[in-house]
């Protein structure tokens, strides 16, 4: 009974387990039902994107040349170790920063940002390692999943030239870059000034994008099942520089331990043969890896090495604004080539202006060879009695003064040039009178331009009257085309009339022959004009200015010198700008003078003089 | 006598036959595949050693069809005592793999002898309970004997560290102790602490309701006021216990591996990893796969264990739900037909040994293919036939081998009975 009853129950049991078991088995396939069939988009998304790696090609950037073809800026590979965050396991960190030999913290911080940037994407950990660390990592890349490496490059420059202002350096995108481009990825590089930043988009290229399956360790398996649809990267375009290495290096070398700016233009063309800013900064030294301490240093420095003076600076032109001042004034009828003003050593009008020219009567011509102020003192004086200021004003941003020059370079100065709604704005409507005006004659007072102004003004008045656009890119060459970017014709400037252009070219050539150009200028092989200035300096020695053109007969080069805290222009500036005509155009220089320039001292000088 | 060619159980030959070969394909696939040069040199051998172990089994299968059955409850006191010493040498002399210290070495080949353990302990258990007669008077006594037979050898499972395996010995333990003639009351009282913490983990209400259904079970089943409140403290004491232990007692860690399994996306390259690369395989297979060799998740080695734990993901992504059902349908079959052969059975010591064998593959599939759909949390253990595992594959044929060869001859049994 007891069997019976034992033998009917398990009977029951069985029959019993057996539904339980088809039941869990149905219910298992249920499940797998529902995770291949009803969710079969989400998993088999998922499980594209965990074997798919997208990696980015970069672009090789466009190289730099000088004006002959010589090559100035090019690229060499560095290696980046990059990290997958998906992949990578954070307790690694003391290992890797081991392996490295960096600081913890350095490695922990990158790796944070990898993970914001993106946790499935490879960015860059530490870049520009040298080779025997990178090859102390492949061989522990076994304990560190999720580290992989690319080959990158960095800019790598000529040693024969620094043109550190001109170039420009490059530095990591940062947040706010990728929110206005898209095309850039973590560690990318972009220029932040000189032409590598205005040149961005032409020099970077296009980066390609491949896609490689790979598996869990993040190892490529080469061509296992690969759609291919990735692009090829478009290379950067090179690009052609008005710059004349040789003369570039010279200039450098004559600038060096001075702090000022050299511009060194073709006056018909505007295309710009030297620029030099000093001091400057070692522009390789921000190319690979950060130098943190360097980019301190050169940030904190009062020299301001990272400012391009020669485009940046702004300065009140001085005498070398005299030249043009006396064209306005003829084309005005305010005076004659003949008109005679005589120096008593001032010009008295309310107060005394003064003037240390020698005394006696002077003409145009003669009142630009010796610079003599109260002619222009006078001149400005009639311009403002007259009601002329604005016409003025327009007259001198015709030269290329007090107005963007178009410049294919960043945070180039529009200088000031005052007009009647200027000075309302600067000193208030009716503040303002004939005695804030006066100084503008002698180029001195609320007005200020930048060497490569009166560079370009320099031009207009060697070349004839013709306004030219200064730039630095002759051309950008892609492997399908080249391209003319920022050439433009240069335009007649319809007032100035040929006579008196030669009267005033006539004068910047006496300033060499009999003025204060004498001293250093003057040769007897080369025919330069020019003008020196003093740019009034209230805390300490003023700036010297000298602007100049050569042959003057058919000007091939104009040279213009800014020095800070140089005192007299025409024994610190002008000397520089001499050997830079004679270099450029004889392909030699006076020994003398470069020995001279080169143990130049800053001297003792009165800044209130202002002769030159 | 019973003719083999006529009396042998031949369908659940086939299905052993078609579980072998999905086993063999996927097990190629996961070690053979296109990219199986990243692969270490021991694992890419996987393949040939699996199918020299399917032949060997093969003429086991058959070789043990010409053995007495009365053979096997003689000699099963003789062969747990057997096991049981192996055991504790493997705990001394044996080799670690994947923490799990449960390998002997010879030679070449590795024995994993908690996988000999389980049919032992088996035919023990079964040798014990069914040559009481009269049975009814000292069930708990009996019942208390027979779950020691099975928690001796379940102690050294867990002392060898290997958790999947202790699971599959615990889950002997109902089905020995419902036999024993423990009122089903009784019997669903003992197993309810296993369900009541296994809802806790997800939530202590899930826990809760789960105690209140199983009390009323128990008393619909019993009418008995005492095993009322027992069942109410230990349900309860489950749940608190299970919060304690996620709040205050685990590691943080451990507490990850936890949650992990609740939601897998909460830490997706830690604990988690393993579930959603599985559920990912599975998922992304579709109806039909992506073919043979060509999974990625698979050939990429996007699943840890793929050719054990993971294997039905394998499967799953290859071929597919139609793949998956197949395996499934065939396994539910063998299931079944498993305890069909246990209801003919007139010889108790024969009807408790299949079903109890029944239960261990059951207990094995649920397990394994549950963790790689996480349906359960990833506990590794393999899926018999499917998984790689030369001790394993043996091991379980051999108690299918058991089972035919007590069907085969299951009227000469019965008059032993």
């Amino acid at each position: 009974m007891n069997d019976f009853k034992n033998h009917h129950r398990t009977q029951v049991s069985l029959r019993v387990m057996q539904v339980m078991f088809a039941t869990v088995c149905l219910i298992v396939l249920g499940r797998v039902f529902y995770l291949q069939v009803i969710e079969y988009e989400k998993y088999s998304m998922q499980g594209e994107r965990n074997s798919i790696r997208q990696e980015i090609i970069p672009s090789a950037r466009g190289l730099i040349y000088d004006r002959k073809g010589e090559l100035l800026v090019s690229n060499e590979p560095i290696f980046t170790l990059t990290v997958n965050p998906a992949t990578y396991d954070t307790t690694n960190n003391q290992l890797l920063a081991e392996l490295l030999d960096v600081d913890i913290s350095q490695v922990s911080d990158q790796i944070n940002i990898a993970q914001r940037y993106s946790w499935y994407r490879s960015s860059p950990l530490l870049s520009d390692i040298d080779f025997t660390q990178f090859s102390i990592i492949q061989q522990n890349l076994w304990q560190l999943p999720g580290i992989g490496h690319q080959v990158k490059s960095k800019r790598t420059y000529s040693d024969k030239i620094n043109a550190s202002h001109i170039f420009g350096y490059l530095r990591e995108a940062d947040a706010k870059d990728f929110e206005t481009n898209t095309s850039l990825f973590l560690g990318d590089k972009i220029g932040k000034s000189g032409l590598e930043l205005i040149y961005e988009d032409r020099l970077r290229g296009e980066s390609g994008i491949e896609f490689k399956r790979v598996n869990a360790y993040g190892q490529a398996l080469g061509s296992f099942m690969v759609e291919n649809e990735g692009t090829n990267p478009i290379e950067g375009a090179n690009i052609i520089t008005s710059i004349d290495a040789d003369l570039q290096a010279f200039a450098e070398d004559l600038m060096t331990d001075k702090t000022g700016a050299i511009i060194v233009m073709n006056p018909n063309t505007g295309a710009i043969l030297a620029m030099v800013s000093s001091p400057n900064y070692q522009v390789d030294r921000l190319a690979g890896r950060l130098d943190r301490a360097y980019w301190a240093q050169i940030n904190s420095d009062s020299t301001r090495p990272l400012f391009n003076r020669a485009v940046s600076s702004r300065q009140p032109p001085g005498s070398t604004f005299k030249p043009l001042m006396g064209l306005i004034g003829l084309e005005e009828g305010l005076i004659t080539p003949t008109t005679n003003i005589p120096n008593t050593g001032g010009y008295q009008r309310g107060r005394l202006y003064r003037d240390i020219a020698p005394k006696g009567d002077y003409d145009l011509e003669k009142a630009i060879t010796y610079s003599s102020n109260t002619y222009f003192y006078k001149l400005m004086d009639d311009f403002a009695s007259s009601g002329r200021l604005n016409i003025w004003s327009e007259r001198v941003k015709d030269f290329g003064l007090g107005v963007d020059l178009e410049i294919d370079l960043p945070s180039a100065t529009t200088g000031i040039i005052p007009d009647s709604a200027f000075l309302d704005r600067w000193f208030g409507i009716n503040k303002w009178g004939l005695g804030d005006l006066i100084n503008l004659g002698i180029g001195q007072g609320v007005m200020s331009v930048s060497p490569l102004q009166i560079a370009t003004m320099t031009s207009a008045i060697s070349n004839g009257g013709y306004r030219i656009t200064p730039y630095l890119v002759e051309q950008l060459e892609t492997p399908y085309l080249t391209i003319f970017p920022n050439k433009k014709d240069p335009s007649k400037i319809d007032w100035v009339q040929k006579e008196h252009l030669d009267l005033v070219k006539n004068g910047m050539r006496g300033v060499v022959q009999r003025g204060n150009g004498r001293f250093y200028v003057k040769n007897d092989f080369l025919a330069i004009a020019g003008k020196t200035g003093t740019a009034q300096n209230p805390h300490g020695y003023s700036h010297g200015w000298f602007t100049s053109f050569a042959p003057f007969d058919y000007p091939e080069i104009v040279v213009t010198v800014f020095l800070e805290n140089a005192g007299f222009a025409s024994i610190s500036a002008a000397p520089i700008a001499r050997l830079l005509h004679e270099y450029y155009l004889l392909g030699t220089y006076s020994n003398n003078v470069y020995n001279y320039v080169k143990n130049w001292e800053p001297r003792d000088d009165n800044s209130n003089q202002t002769a030159e | 006598m019973a003719s083999i060619q006529k009396d042998l159980d031949w369908m659940s030959v086939l299905l052993w036959v078609g579980l072998s070969i999905i086993g063999l394909i996927a097990v190629y696939s996961a070690t053979q595949g296109p990219v199986s040069e990243f692969l270490p040199r021991f694992i890419q051998n996987n393949f040939w050693k699996q199918l020299l172990f399917v032949g060997f089994s093969l003429g086991l299968l058959f070789y043990i069809q010409f053995i007495n059955p009365t053979i096997f409850k003689n000699f099963s006191y003789l062969a747990y005592t057997a096991s049981l010493l192996l055991m504790i040498c493997t705990l001394f002399f044996g080799q670690e793999i994947n923490g799990a210290k449960s390998w002997l070495r010879f030679g070449g080949f590795g024995l994993q002898s908690s996988e000999f353990m389980k049919i032992t302990t088996i035919l023990a258990a079964a040798n014990f309970l069914t040559s009481r007669r009269n049975i009814g008077l000292e069930q708990i006594r009996y019942a208390l004997v027979s779950f020691l037979i099975i928690f001796v050898p379940t102690l050294l499972v867990i002392a060898q560290n290997d958790f999947g395996t202790a699971i599959i010995f615990m889950a002997l333990i109902p089905v020995i102790l419902f036999w024993s003639g423990l009122p089903y009351g009784v019997a669903l009282l003992i197993i309810s602490p296993a369900i009541i913490l296994y809802l806790s983990v997800f939530s202590w209400i899930y826990g809760l309701i789960a105690m209140v259904a199983i009390t009323a079970g128990v008393f619909l089943l019993q009418r008995s006021k005492w095993l009322t409140i027992v069942s109410v403290i230990m349900g309860s004491a489950t749940v608190v216990v299970v919060q304690l232990a996620l709040t205050k007692i685990l590691q943080p860690h451990q507490v990850a591996r936890v949650i992990a399994f609740t939601n897998p996306s909460y830490d997706p390259t830690g604990a988690g990893w393993n579930v959603i690369q599985a559920k990912t395989a599975i998922g992304s297979g579709g109806w039909t796969g992506k073919g043979f060799l060509e999974g990625t998740q698979t050939q990429l080695r996007f699943l840890p264990e793929q050719w054990t734990d993971f294997i039905f993901c394998v499967v799953g992504e290859e071929f597919g739900f139609l793949g998956a059902s197949i395996l499934i349908l065939v396994f539910m079959l063998f299931l079944l037909r498993l305890l069909q052969l246990s209801i003919n059975h007139k010889n108790p010591f024969a009807q408790l040994v299949t079903l109890s064998i029944a239960a261990v593959y059951f207990v094995h599939f649920f397990i394994n293919v549950g963790s790689a759909t996480a349906l359960l949390p990833v506990i590794g253990i393999p899926l018999p036939f499917i998984s790689y595992g030369g001790s394993a594959f043996i091991a379980n044929t051999l108690m299918l081998a058991i089972c035919l060869n007590m069907d085969l001859y299951k009227r000469e049994l019965s008059i032993y009975s």
